[in-house]
């Protein structure tokens, strides 16, 4: 990680910069486009003026894995996709994170059972930060995923943690 | 001083003060992120990370090729025309114009004059360009490598009769 990580013990500067820039962190999450099945319509949707994820900071879609933050997997994640997924996750700067959207990306969905082509699961590729559930996921269920992943970058610290005494 | 006055005041800082405070400010505007980013960034090293990107795909090759170096001339055209173009009108548009009472027409004078010399001298630079493109007959787009079909049969019984004295 970076040189000031785990360098200092919890104080009033350290706590001070943990905030902006987990504030800088999770306000400006770049999604990289990563629909792969009926889930990126709701993610388009998300993205589109009624939802408006822009709202949160997240609006800004690349489609390059060198500008993004977070690769919302939106999706039925077939195994000869798997590798792209591994690869373009390896591919994005850190720190990256992971939302997966919908019950295929989850654990294989409708597919768990006869789909022979069907990763049950992303998280056996990439790890995950946030599972939303549903088939597909509402809009507003994926505006609520980046939420909680908002409350998750901004629980994170640069801090040491404290020596046992 | 009517000219000068707009600028700076009589006993406060000079033209070149204050241009170093702006070069200096601009300078450690610009060191001093990259430095911040150094601390603060994290450094996680990934040989995926480094490798090209074709869209999640195995990647053939490195993405550092030499590139066809041919391709100068469409540049040399677009800068002689495009960017001749793109330069000249607007100074076109507002050259001569304006006025200005008393000893700031004198300096409106320079300024217009120094403003030809510098547009003038752009002007040599592209038509040196533009000399080279028509010297090498680059300004011809259609063109055949080796002439058309009819000449070069034109050309081939034109040399054999001289062929035919030489051997």
């Amino acid at each position: 990680m970076g040189w000031i990580q785990n360098r200092f013990e919890e104080n009033l500067v350290i706590t001070s910069l943990d905030w902006a820039l987990n504030w800088a962190k999770s306000n400006s999450l770049w999604p990289m486009t990563f629909g792969l099945a009926c889930c990126a319509i709701e993610m388009m949707a998300t993205g589109a003026a009624r939802f408006d994820i822009d709202r949160f900071g997240a609006g800004a879609f690349r489609a390059t894995p060198r500008q993004s933050d977070l690769m919302i997997v939106a999706g039925t994640v077939t195994c000869k996709m798997a590798a792209r997924i591994r690869r373009l996750y390896h591919q994005m700067p850190d720190p990256k994170y992971v939302i997966a959207m919908g019950a295929c990306t989850i654990g294989g969905g409708p597919y768990f059972k006869y789909g022979y082509h069907v990763v049950k699961g992303v998280d056996l590729i990439v790890p995950v930060d946030v599972y939303i559930p549903g088939c597909p996921p509402r809009p507003e269920a994926l505006l609520e995923g980046l939420m909680r992943l908002q409350d998750k970058i901004r629980q994170g610290t640069i801090a040491r943690p404290a020596q046992p005494a | 001083m009517p000219g000068s006055a707009y600028i700076l005041a009589e006993g406060g800082p000079s033209l070149l003060q204050v241009l170093a405070v702006f070069a200096g400010a601009a300078f450690l505007m610009a060191f001093g992120v990259l430095v911040l980013g150094l601390l603060f960034r994290p450094r996680l090293r990934h040989p995926e990370k480094d490798a090209a990107y074709e869209c999640g795909e195995e990647p053939v090759g490195p993405g550092w090729v030499q590139f066809d170096l041919r391709f100068y001339v469409v540049a040399l055209v677009f800068l002689v025309f495009d960017v001749e173009i793109a330069l000249f009108y607007p100074w076109a548009v507002v050259f001569g114009g304006g006025t200005a009472p008393g000893a700031a027409w004198d300096a409106l004078r320079q300024i217009r004059a120094a403003a030809l010399w510098d547009m003038l001298f752009f002007f040599g630079v592209i038509v040196v360009g533009f000399i080279y493109l028509w010297r090498f007959g680059y300004l011809d787009w259609v063109r055949v490598v080796g002439g058309r079909p009819d000449e070069r049969q034109v050309a081939a019984t034109r040399q054999a009769p001289a062929a035919g004295t030489a051997g």
